[in-house]
C-alpha cells in the first residue's frame, strides 16, 4: 500500500483497528490460490509478483547462495494488504503430523489422508487433471468418540520443542521483526469451535455436544490448555508487538451460527474468556474472529468472550458493516463486508457496493476495507483491477 | 364411554410426549421409552408416526426457522428421529407405508460437498419422502435419467461453490430437452445459490436451509 507520510502500514492499521485516526482506510484482502493462477492466465504479470529470496542451496547443504522461488505476492502488485503478512512463528498443529499421501485413486477422484489425520477426497476435472485449489471433500475424520481423541491429545502436546522455530531466539526474533517488519504481525489461533470441527467433521461434533458432552468438555479443555501453553512463550515474548490475533473459527453458516447461543454460552464461553484474558494480560487487545457465515445470534456473547474484531463479514448471509457498527459501536473493529459478488460485477454495482458503505465506515472509525471472503475464482483480471483502482481513490480521510 | 375417553386421552398424552421429546430435544432414551409404550399400547404406527415424530421434527424446523435452534438442535433433532425410525422399522416393513412423494437429490457435477444435502435428506425423510440420493459429483445426465425412471415430485440439485452452479442451469436445460421439465419441481439448494440466481435459471424454488427446503416439498405434494 502506498505509504503517506508519517503512516507505515503497520500503525495503519494498529490505529484503525483501535478506532484511532488513520490517514487512510487500509485495504487488505486474501486471494485463493486457483484466483491466482486465473487471473495470471489472463495477463498478471509473473514476472512482477514473484518473490526471490537468496538463501543457501539446499537449506545449507551447500555453501552456495542460491535464489529460491518462494511464491507470488498479489498484494504488493495490487496496493492492499495481507492480514497475514507477518506471523508469529508458532506451530499449533498435530505433532508429528500425519504424512499426507495418496491412498486411492480411481477414474473420478484421488483420495488423501491429510496432515490432520483426516481423510479427503479431490475431485479430478475432466477425468484427468485434479483440482488442487477448490475445497475437497473430508470425508474422515481422525476424532470419533473419547478413544480416538485420546490417540489424537498426544499430538497435541504444547510442550513439544517443535511448535517453535529451530532457530527460535527470543531477542533475535524480536530484533528481526522489528527491523524488517513494516505491515501488521499477526498470531494466528484456532478457535474452540473450529478445531473440534477439523477433528470431527462439522456434523459428528455438532452432534456430540448433545450425544457426549463430557468428550466435548474434555476436547475444549484441553484446546484451552493447549493453546495458552503453546503461545505462552511468543505471547510473553511479542506481547503487544503482536498486532493482532486472527482467531479461526468458521462457526456459522448462512442461516445462522452452527451452535446455538446456549450450547456456546455452556461449552465454549469461559474458555475463551480465558484465553482472551491470557492476551489481554500481555498487552494484546486486538483479537479478530474469522467465521464465515451469519455470526449475529451468537455476536454478543462473542464480544463478552473478549473478541473484538470480526471478519470477513459475509453480505450474503446477512452481515452488514452499518448494522453491526450502530449495535455494538467501539467493542468491534470490522473488516471487510464489500460484497465480492457485486464487486466482480465491476462498473456501477461495484461502485455501488462501495459507496454504500465506505463513507460510513470512514465516519465511524474502526475499519479495514476488503471483500467479505477471499477472492474468489469468478473475478476477472479487468474487474479485479478496476475494484482496486475504484477503491484505492476512495481511502484517503479527507 | 368414559374408558373410551380415556383411552383416547391416554393415547394423546403418549403421542404428545412422543412430539413434545422431540420438539424440546429433550433426550434420545425418553423418546426410545414413549415410543415402546405407544408400541405396547398398540398405538396405530400412522399415528405415532404423525401426530407423534413428525409433530415433533415440525417443532423443531418451526424453531429453527425462528431462530430459536440451530445447526446442532437441527442435527440432534434429525438424529433423533432416525433412531425412532429404526424402532418402528419392522412395523413400517408391515405396513408398507404410502410416502408423501419422491425426491431425487444429489449434489451437482464438480462438487463434492453433501454436509447440507445430507441434513435436507434426514428431514426430508423424516417428513415421509422417499428419496433417491445420487451424491455427488452427479452428471446432468444421471439427474434427468434418474428423473425419467423415477417419475419423481421434486429434483434436489444442491451446490456449495459458486462455480458448480452453472451445472444447475445444464441440468434444467437437460429436462427441458428431455420433455419431463413440467413433470418435475426443482429445487435448489446450497450455500452457492440465491433466490436470483434460482429464478434465472428457471428453478421452481430456492432453499435457503434444509427446513425451508422440506418446507417446498410438502407445499408441492399436498
Amino acid at each position: 500500500m502506498k505509504e503517506i507520510e508519517g503512516m507505515t502500514p503497520r500503525e495503519r492499521i494498529r490505529n484503525a483497528m483501535d478506532f484511532k485516526e488513520v490517514d487512510l482506510v487500509p485495504w487488505a484482502e486474501s486471494f485463493y490460490v486457483e484466483t491466482l493462477i486465473k487471473l495470471f492466465s489472463e495477463g498478471l504479470p509473473a514476472h512482477k509478483m514473484a518473490v526471490i529470496e537468496w538463501e543457501m542451496l539446499g537449506n545449507g547443504n551447500f555453501l552456495v547462495n542460491w535464489p529460491k522461488l518462494l511464491g507470488f505476492d498479489p498484494y504488493s502488485y495490487f496496493g492492499c494488504m495481507s492480514l497475514a503478512d507477518c506471523t508469529v512463528p508458532v506451530d499449533i498443529g498435530p505433532i508429528p503430523r500425519f504424512k499426507q499421501r495418496k491412498i486411492l485413486e480411481n477414474a473420478k477422484y484421488q483420495e488423501y489422508i491429510m496432515e490432520t489425520g483426516a481423510r479427503s477426497r479431490r475431485i479430478k476435472k475432466g477425468g484427468k487433471e485434479v483440482s488442487w485449489y477448490s475445497m475437497p471433500l473430508f470425508y474422515e475424520f481422525p476424532v470419533k468418540d473419547k478413544k480416538s481423541w485420546e490417540q489424537y491429545k498426544v499430538r497435541l502436546n504444547p510442550e513439544d520443542p517443535r511448535r517453535y522455530p529451530k532457530d527460535w531466539e527470543k531477542d533475535g526474533y524480536l530484533h528481526i521483526f522489528d527491523e524488517y517488519q513494516d505491515g501488521p504481525t499477526m498470531l494466528g489461533i484456532t478457535g474452540f469451535y473450529g478445531f473440534g470441527a477439523e477433528l470431527m467433521g462439522i456434523p459428528n461434533f455438532n452432534l456430540a455436544f448433545y450425544r457426549d458432552p463430557e468428550l466435548i468438555e474434555d476436547m475444549i479443555s484441553h484446546w484451552e490448555y493447549f493453546t495458552i501453553e503453546s503461545i505462552r512463550e511468543a505471547v510473553e515474548t511479542f506481547k503487544d508487538r503482536v498486532d493482532y490475533v486472527f482467531w479461526w473459527e468458521d462457526m456459522a453458516e448462512k442461516h445462522g451460527p452452527n451452535i446455538s447461543p446456549k450450547l456456546y454460552k455452556t461449552f465454549l464461553l469461559s474458555h475463551y474468556k480465558r484465553v482472551a484474558g491470557f492476551l489481554n494480560k500481555n498487552k494484546i487487545y486486538r483479537i479478530m474472529m474469522d467465521s464465515d457465515g451469519n455470526t449475529q445470534p451468537i455476536l454478543d456473547l462473542v464480544v463478552e468472550a473478549g473478541i473484538t474484531g470480526h471478519w470477513p463479514l459475509e453480505v450474503n448471509s446477512g452481515m452488514d458493516v452499518r448494522t453491526l457498527r450502530k449495535r455494538y459501536g467501539k467493542k468491534l473493529f470490522l473488516v471487510g463486508n464489500l460484497d465480492k459478488r457485486e464487486i466482480a460485477k465491476g462498473g456501477e454495482a461495484m461502485q455501488k457496493e462501495i459507496d454504500s458503505k465506505l463513507p460510513f465506515m470512514k465516519e465511524t472509525g474502526g475499519y479495514v476495507a476488503g471483500l467479505d471472503h477471499l477472492v474468489h475464482v469468478e473475478f476477472t483480471l479487468e474487474k479485479f483491477r478496476e475494484y482496486a483502482d475504484y477503491l484505492k481513490g476512495k481511502l484517503v480521510i479527507q | 364411554m368414559r374408558t373410551e375417553i380415556s383411552e383416547v386421552s391416554a393415547l394423546e398424552d403418549i403421542l404428545d410426549k412422543i412430539a413434545h421429546t422431540l420438539g424440546n430435544l429433550e433426550n434420545s432414551s425418553s423418546l426410545k421409552k414413549f415410543i415402546s409404550q405407544a408400541l405396547k399400547k398398540k398405538v396405530p404406527i400412522l399415528e405415532i408416526l404423525e401426530k407423534g415424530l413428525r409433530k415433533g421434527l415440525d417443532e423443531v424446523g418451526r424453531r429453527y426457522e425462528a431462530g430459536e435452534y440451530f445447526l446442532s438442535e437441527l442435527l440432534f433433532g434429525a438424529s433423533m428421529m432416525e433412531e425412532a425410525m429404526k424402532i418402528l422399522a419392522p412395523q413400517l416393513r408391515a405396513q408398507k407405508l404410502e410416502r408423501k412423494g419422491q425426491i431425487v437429490l444429489g449434489t451437482v457435477r464438480g462438487d463434492i460437498h453433501d454436509i447440507g444435502k445430507n441434513i435436507f435428506k434426514m428431514f426430508a425423510e423424516g417428513a415421509g419422502f422417499e428419496i433417491h440420493d445420487l451424491g455427488v459429483d452427479v452428471n446432468p445426465e444421471d439427474f434427468v435419467r434418474t428423473a425419467i425412471e423415477k417419475n419423481p415430485d421434486v429434483l434436489g440439485l444442491s451446490a456449495l461453490l459458486t462455480t458448480t452452479t452453472p451445472e444447475m442451469k445444464i441440468v434444467i436445460d437437460d429436462l427441458q430437452k428431455a420433455g419431463i421439465r413440467g413433470k418435475v419441481k426443482v429445487l435448489l439448494g446450497g450455500n452457492a445459490v440465491t433466490n436470483q440466481f434460482g429464478e434465472e435459471i428457471g428453478a421452481d424454488a430456492v432453499a435457503l436451509d434444509a427446513v425451508q427446503g422440506v418446507d417446498f416439498c410438502k407445499e408441492w405434494t399436498r
